[in-house]
This record gives structure tokens, sequence and C-alpha cells, in this order.
């Protein structure tokens, strides 16, 4: 009866937007007020000049507001902090790839065993990440002493070559080591997430029509996680740019990353505009990347979703 | 769902009804391990009050929370340094000296400082040197000199002991301990000096294995590091460690003869302390030379209090690194604040010196 | 003479508190982010909100101190004491974004069509999102809780700034004690907090076998 169908049509329009505002309203007005506007405090402070004795200056200093771009200047001119950025980015991103080669493998094992067995390697994976973040850095320390079993082997090895001993501690290799072990169950949790999810059917499908593992793989799965793939790559890359504690346990003299200087600028030398200013070029650079990933995923999955998508 | 929703509502009860005094509380926002577990006993016993401790490590976090305005907290313990952006930021609360009759135990060269003239706002707690510390058994294998800041800066030593010296993390430290090297003061701001000071650092460190002010103290007592540049109770400590882990070397203090930076840590009361009546209480209690002692004893600080002396154990009192005589003391300073803008360019060289140009 | 670090004997007279602190605080984090990621996750896949993203996803890309000094100062002004409340509203704000992100992910990999066939079939968008959307997405949710979890019991940067006088957790002790090396009573109380919470994860499993099932 049309009269039913238009009403119910109608309704169920309102009901989506009203759907639409219950569903993103309660984390949108946490966030603008939790995070938005705290941050919106601190964009200010990056224009603003550092307090003689720490904090920030004044806002309105002899009835003017002390503004000033001195910070942003600094930021441009001075390129030795833009060539540290750059060196994190590039940690990040070695970190992020090395993160999805160690996971995806592990996502998959645990996505293909058996149901009673998935909750408890999930919670295995999870486990050692509930004791201390600092502990474990250390933990790390012991391990690639000088003297411990690791450096001992690989500089055995090496003197057969006739090759220098070289230092695994306090060395960028360490401080990579260390970003890995550290985001791996974030990149592990979103890629099962998504892989739990796949049908074997299609798998099956395409092995009777002659597909081998390989092509299985390539063609079908992968393509299928690129979702779990990018959720995870931010879910490591974006932190891992940021991170301080890392380098400062086990970096050698040369492995400071923006992270260390953004907290220097906080602490040691009290200048918290030019923090901020540093903090919001690593936020937004960091954005961006992630738009562009993001991006680069939806045009990827565009012919699944947007076809559900335009019907909904 | 609901089963869920009970045990965490039953789970959040239980720890909300769960054992808080609402006694008399003093909170004490202090570094770690920086007053024995005695003193804080006896204190409590004395006052009959509870003691509500919170710990910072460096410095800079103090000043940082209390510049955005946490407060809650009565006594704080900062290196003198740091008190005068504390007072000039006003965040501090005047003493008052009557209910402070233990105060005419300190010795009075701690006194009176130009940090705080008068002693207005701040009581002298204890001391630290930064000096060398080392592994006697591999530096006397290979012949270096513990008594200079060359074994730290100069290549022709630093290449028998290539990546097992740190120094520490902190830009001021360093750069006072090259700067008293190349013969000038530590708190000399001339920027030519400084760059004179940054060259030094830049030749010495692909031989320094990491800048480091934390794990030193382990690396030194587990072998694998053999030098630094660290803190005289820091050493102490190592020294312990390594002779209760039975290690076949012990961790000796190296005084450089060509100065040091010497650090005093003092009490302060917060401008917003809940209980100044009991932070005073706390302050005269830890001037009395008995408890003042009890920390030296445990990890080998420097003291100013006279009375403390006859408490102090023998050995401790012997050390010259926690006790300096006369010709040492003259070469030590006491590290000033710098301004912003100086400060700015001290970061950009130090961030220099860390990205490896 | 044997030292003994301060910190734990002193907390351990002040009724555990760095124990059940951070459990606290974690609980009510992976609770509330849990819930609103989830709603986060579902808007920004289904109605393709703009603002939600950026400010879902800026948390996780500031650095934290920035995040932990501005939170304070925020506080501050509102004259908001410091305490639990505090650190846990300020790692919500964080935590929220990831479990958007896994949760987001997992609705990707979702096959709409389930969801339009119970609404076909005269379910309103409640019905077919509790029954439908929801079972299918729980183990993305799960994983997010997860997540949200570790995040906040571990988190050291952001309680530091947020904590009140009196707060103390496992990770902010530890930091201070980072000087004096670690001994080896901080590495057992690391492992008791983390069978602690081993031990609540499992109990809460076996009362609500249904939640943790993968389907």
């Amino acid at each position: 009866m049309p009269g039913t169908s238009f009403h119910s049509a109608m309704t169920s329009r309102s009901s989506e937007r009203f759907g639409k505002w219950l569903v993103s309203a309660p984390p949108l007005v946490y966030l603008l007020f939790f995070f938005a506007i705290p941050s919106l405090i601190m964009v200010l402070a990056s224009f603003r000049t550092p307090g003689e004795f720490g904090g920030l200056s004044p806002l309105i200093e002899d009835g003017k507001p002390d503004l000033n771009l001195d910070s942003y200047v600094r930021f441009f001119t001075e390129s030795v902090y833009a060539q540290i950025f750059v060196k994190s980015v590039w940690y990040a991103l070695l970190t992020t790839l090395f993160c999805l080669l160690l996971a995806y493998p592990l996502a998959a094992l645990i996505a293909r065993s058996p149901k009673k067995y998935r909750d408890l390697l999930l919670l295995l994976v999870i486990l050692p990440f509930w004791s201390n973040f600092l502990i474990r850095i250390y933990a790390w320390m012991i391990i690639l002493g000088p003297n411990a079993a690791m450096a001992r082997a690989v500089n055995g090895v090496l003197s057969w070559f006739g090759h220098e001993p070289v230092a695994l501690l306090f060395s960028s290799f360490a401080v990579l080591v260390c970003l890995v072990y550290v985001h791996l169950p974030f990149m592990v949790l979103p890629l099962y997430a998504n892989l739990e999810k796949h049908d074997q059917a299609l798998l099956d499908a395409a092995q009777d029509l002659g597909a081998n593992g390989w092509q299985r793989f390539w063609r079908i799965t992968f393509p299928l996680s690129l979702p779990g793939v990018y959720a995870g790559a931010a879910l490591v890359f974006i932190p891992a740019l940021g991170i301080f504690a890392i380098p400062d346990i086990l970096g050698g003299p040369e492995d400071s990353l923006i992270g260390n200087v953004i907290k220097q600028q906080f602490l040691e030398t009290r200048d918290w505009p030019f923090g901020s200013v540093l903090s919001i070029v690593l936020t937004v650079a960091a954005l961006v990347l992630a738009g562009l990933a993001a991006w680069v995923g939806r045009s990827q999955l565009g012919t699944r979703s947007s076809g559900a998508l335009s019907r909904a | 769902m609901k089963r869920l929703t009970l045990l965490l509502a039953s789970l959040l009860l239980a720890s909300v009804l769960s054992p808080a005094a609402a006694k008399d509380q003093l909170h004490l926002y202090n570094w770690n391990n920086y007053i024995a577990p005695e003193t804080v006993k006896r204190f409590e016993d004395f006052c009959k009050c509870e003691v509500v401790q919170t710990y910072y490590s460096d410095n800079e976090e103090l000043l940082a929370k209390l510049a955005a305005g946490a407060r809650g907290y009565d006594i704080l313990v900062p290196t003198s340094n740091v008190i005068q952006p504390l007072i000039k930021g006003g965040q501090l609360k005047p003493i008052d000296k009557a209910q402070l009759p233990n105060l005419k135990n300190i010795d009075p060269a701690y006194l009176n400082t130009p940090f705080d003239p008068g002693n207005k706002y701040s009581v002298p707690y204890a001391m630290s040197l930064t000096v060398i510390g080392y592994n006697d058994q591999k530096i006397k294998e290979l012949g270096l000199p513990t008594d200079t800041w060359a074994v730290v800066f100069e290549p022709k030593y630093l290449e028998k002991i290539k990546g097992r010296v740190t120094v520490l993390d902190s830009s001021s430290e360093l750069f006072a301990a090259a700067l008293k090297y190349l013969g000038l003061s530590a708190n000399d701001v001339d920027e030519a000096h400084w760059k004179q000071a940054a060259d030094l650092i830049k030749k010495a460190k692909p031989y320094w294995a990491a800048f480091n002010a934390s794990s030193y103290i382990k690396e030194l007592t587990v072998g694998n590091i053999w030098l630094v540049h660290g803190y005289s109770n820091d050493i102490f400590q190592a020294n312990l460690d390594a002779q209760a882990a039975k290690r076949p070397f012990h961790i000796l203090h190296g005084l450089p003869k060509e100065g040091a930076v010497l650090a005093v840590d003092n009490m302060v009361i917060h401008k917003d302390a809940p209980r100044p009546d009991l932070a005073h209480k706390f302050m005269n209690f830890m001037l009395e030379g008995k408890n003042s002692a009890e920390l030296t004893n445990l990890i080998g600080s420097g003291n100013p209090n006279m009375e403390a002396l006859q408490y102090i154990k023998p050995d401790i009192r012997k050390n010259p690194a926690i006790f300096p005589d006369k010709a040492m003391t003259s070469k030590l300073e006491q590290l000033k604040d710098l301004t912003t803008a100086q400060r700015r360019v001290r970061n950009r060289m130090w961030t220099e010196i860390k990205a490896g140009r | 003479m044997r030292r003994r670090p301060v910190a734990l004997w002193a907390a351990a007279a002040a009724g555990y508190a760095f124990l059940y602190v951070p459990l606290i605080i974690a609980l009510v984090t992976s609770l509330v982010s849990t819930v609103l990621g989830t709603m986060a996750g579902v808007a920004m896949y289904r109605y393709k909100t703009r603002l939600l993203p950026i400010l879902v996803l800026t948390p996780i890309a500031i650095p934290e101190i920035l995040m932990g000094v501005s939170l304070l100062i925020f506080f501050v002004l509102l004259n908001f004491t410091l305490g639990l409340a505090s650190v846990a509203l300020a790692h919500i704000a964080f935590c929220i974004g990831f479990v958007a992100i896994v949760v987001r992910a997992r609705l990707a990999g979702m096959d709409e069509s389930l969801t339009e066939a119970a609404r076909d079939c005269g379910a309103t968008p409640w019905q077919a999102f509790r029954h439908v959307t929801l079972p299918l997405i729980m183990p993305g949710v799960i994983a997010g809780a997860l997540m949200a979890f570790t995040l906040s019991i571990d988190d050291f940067v952001i309680t530091f700034f947020t904590a009140g006088a009196g707060t103390v957790t496992l990770p902010l002790q530890i930091y201070s004690m980072i000087k004096i090396a670690v001994t080896p009573e901080v590495n057992a109380v690391s492992t008791l907090l983390m069978l602690l919470t081993l031990a609540l994860i499992v109990i809460a499993s076996k009362l609500t076998p249904s939640l943790l099932r993968s389907d």
C-alpha cells in the first residue's frame, strides 16, 4: 500500500538522521571538550612567548595581546629540527613496515586457528603489554648488552670475517628493535579483527578455479585485508613518530628523535611555544600522511564499499 | 552483559570503600629514594600524621607541572638553580624561621646563597657533585687518569674505552664539564665559549656509548660501562650494588682537578600548601643531625648539616667526593639558571650535537 | 645494607594504591572509550562525517607531552581537582581513537547486505544494529577494548601531568625510580599487576562467555 510505504520511508529517513546524531554526538562532544579545547590552548601557546621562569608569559601584556610568530620562524630557519624530523619519519616508516611483516603471519595464524584457541592466543599477544612499558624496554637493555648471548653470537660471526665488534645496545638497531616490539600488538589486533571475517568459501572457490597458494593470498586475502593493514599502519606509524622513551634509554649519542626534542622543549629548555610549534608540525604531518593512506585505501576499496553505501 | 556490569560495579565499589585514612597528611613531592624509610616512619610517629609521597625524577618536570598550575603539595625538594625560577614565578611560600630552631645546624657556607638571600624560602637538604665514576679494575688495566675531565673529552684517552663511556643527558651538566675542562666557569654565558665547548663535545661524541642519565648506574654495576660522567650519589650506589653482587671490581669516584658542578637540593614550601604547619614540622625534623645523617648513610649524598657529621659512617665521611676538602670546594660551582634567549641558543647547540651535525 | 626503594613500601602501606588505582583507571577508560569509540567508528564508516575523523585521529598523532600539559592547564582553568578522575578523562580522550580505528576497519570488511536484509524485514535501525551489526563487529570492539585497557594501564606521560598530588600509578613510580636502576621488587610488582589484570579478564570471560567468543 503506497501510503504505508511512503510513511515508513519518511520515518526511516528521519530516524536515519536521528540515528546518525545519536551515534556521532557522544564521542564528538567528549572529544570537543576534553581534546579540542585543551589543544586550542596549546595552539594559542605556539604564538606566545615563553615565560621567563617557565610556562608562558602573560597573554595580555600592557593591554596588548602578546602574540608573535617567533617560534614558527625559528622552526623554519634552524634546519636541524627539520633534519631530526625527517629522521623520525624514516624510523616510523621502518617500524611500520617491520611490524606489518611480523604481524601479518601472526594475525593470520590466530584468525585461522580453531575458535576455542583464538581468545587465548589474542590474550597471549596482549599479555606482555600489561606489564610496564619501561620495564620491558629495560629488558631489551639486558638482551642486547655487550656480554649477553645475542651480542656475543653476532660478534663471534663478525670476527670470522675480520670485522670489528659492533655494539647492539645504544644504537639505532636497538631503537628499531624495541620500536617494533612495542608496537606489534597494535598491528596484530586490527589485522586480526579484519582477517577473522574473511570467508573461507572465497578461497576455496579460487582454489577450485585453479589458483595456487600465492595467488590466493595476493589476489584475494591481501586486498580484502587492506582496511586492517591501513588501520594497523596508522596505529603504529602515528604513535611511533612521537615516541621518546625508547631513544632515551636504548639509543646511542646520535639517535635522538623528534619526540626527544619536543620533550626537551617542555622540560629542559622551558620553551613551551617552541614545543607547541614542533608538536603542531608533527601532528599535522602525521594526519596528512594518515589521510593520504586512507585516501589511497578508499580508492582501492571503492568498488566494494561504495556500491553498498549508495543503497544505504 | 548484565553480569559483566555487576562485576565492574562491585569492583568499583570495593575500590572506593578501601582503606583511605583521612588523617593529617603531609604531601611530600621529592626525588625517588631521597629520604630513608626509617626517617619517614619516625616523622610519622613524631607528628602523628601520614606522609604521602609523590616523586619526580627531574627538576624540570617539577617546574613544568607547577607552571601549568598543579597543586596539593606541601614540601618540594628542588635543586638550587631551580629555586630562583620558582621564587620569581611566585610558587613558594616564605618560611617562618621561628618554627625552625634546628636551622642553626646548617653550615653557614651553604646559607644565604645568591638564589635565596637570607633563606626566605629554602633550607638546604642534601648535596651531590657531578664527577667521574669508573670501574677501578678496567681503568687501572688501561692506565687511564681519573682526576681530569680529559678522560671524558680527549680522543687519545677515549679510544682505549670506546663504547664504554657514558655522559649525562643534560645540556647544562655536559656543557658545564666541558667549560670547566676548557678552564672557564661552568656558568659562562659567552656564546663563543659555548661554541668551543660544543666542538669539544662533538669531537668526543663518537667514542661515547650514550647520553644517559638513568641507567648508567646499572651499566656500571654490571660491567658493561667502564667510565661515566655522573652524580656522586649514583656512583656511590653503583659501588654498593657491585659489592652486593660480589663483582670483582669497585666503582670509584674520580674528582677532576679542573673542578665540578655542585648541586644543593633544598626543602621549600609550595605557595598553596594545604598544611604549612606540618611542612614546617617536617623541615625542622629533617634539620636535626640524626635524621639528616640517615639519608647520607643511605645514598652517599653530601650533607650541609654540621650536627649530622657525627652520625655519618666513617668511610662515607672520608670520601672526598661526598665531603670534599677545601681545595676541591673552591673549584666547585653551583649552576645558575639561564635567560630564555640563552636557553634557546643552548638548545639549538644541544640539538645539533644530538643530531650529529 | 640492601637499599630498598621507598616507593613500594610506602605505597604498600597506603593500601596497595599503586596496584588498584591504575586498574580502576584502566577499567573505566576501557569501558567508556570502547563505547564512545565504537560509536565513533560506526559513525565514521556509515555516515562519513567530516569533523569526527579529525577529532578522533588527532589525539593519537599528537605528542603525549602536549596533550598532558594542555589537559593540565585546562583542568586547572576549570578548577577541577586533579586525581583519579582527571587521569581517566585524559586517557579516554586518546583511547577513543584507537577503538574507533579498529572498529571501522572491522566494519569495512563486513557485508552490508545482512544489515539491509534486517531492515527490509522491518527492524528499526537500533534493532538492526543491536542484533546484526554489533555481534558481527564484536571481535573488533573487543580488540579495541583490549587496546584501550593496555594503553591506559601503561601510560606514563599523560598520567604524569594530570595526576593529583596523591595519585600514584606504577608507571609513574617506575619512571621516578629509573635513576636508581630498577630493582627486582619493581619487576615483581609489575608481574603482579599483569597477573591481576589477567585474573580480572578470565573472571569476566567466565561470567560473560558470549562477549568474547568470536562470532
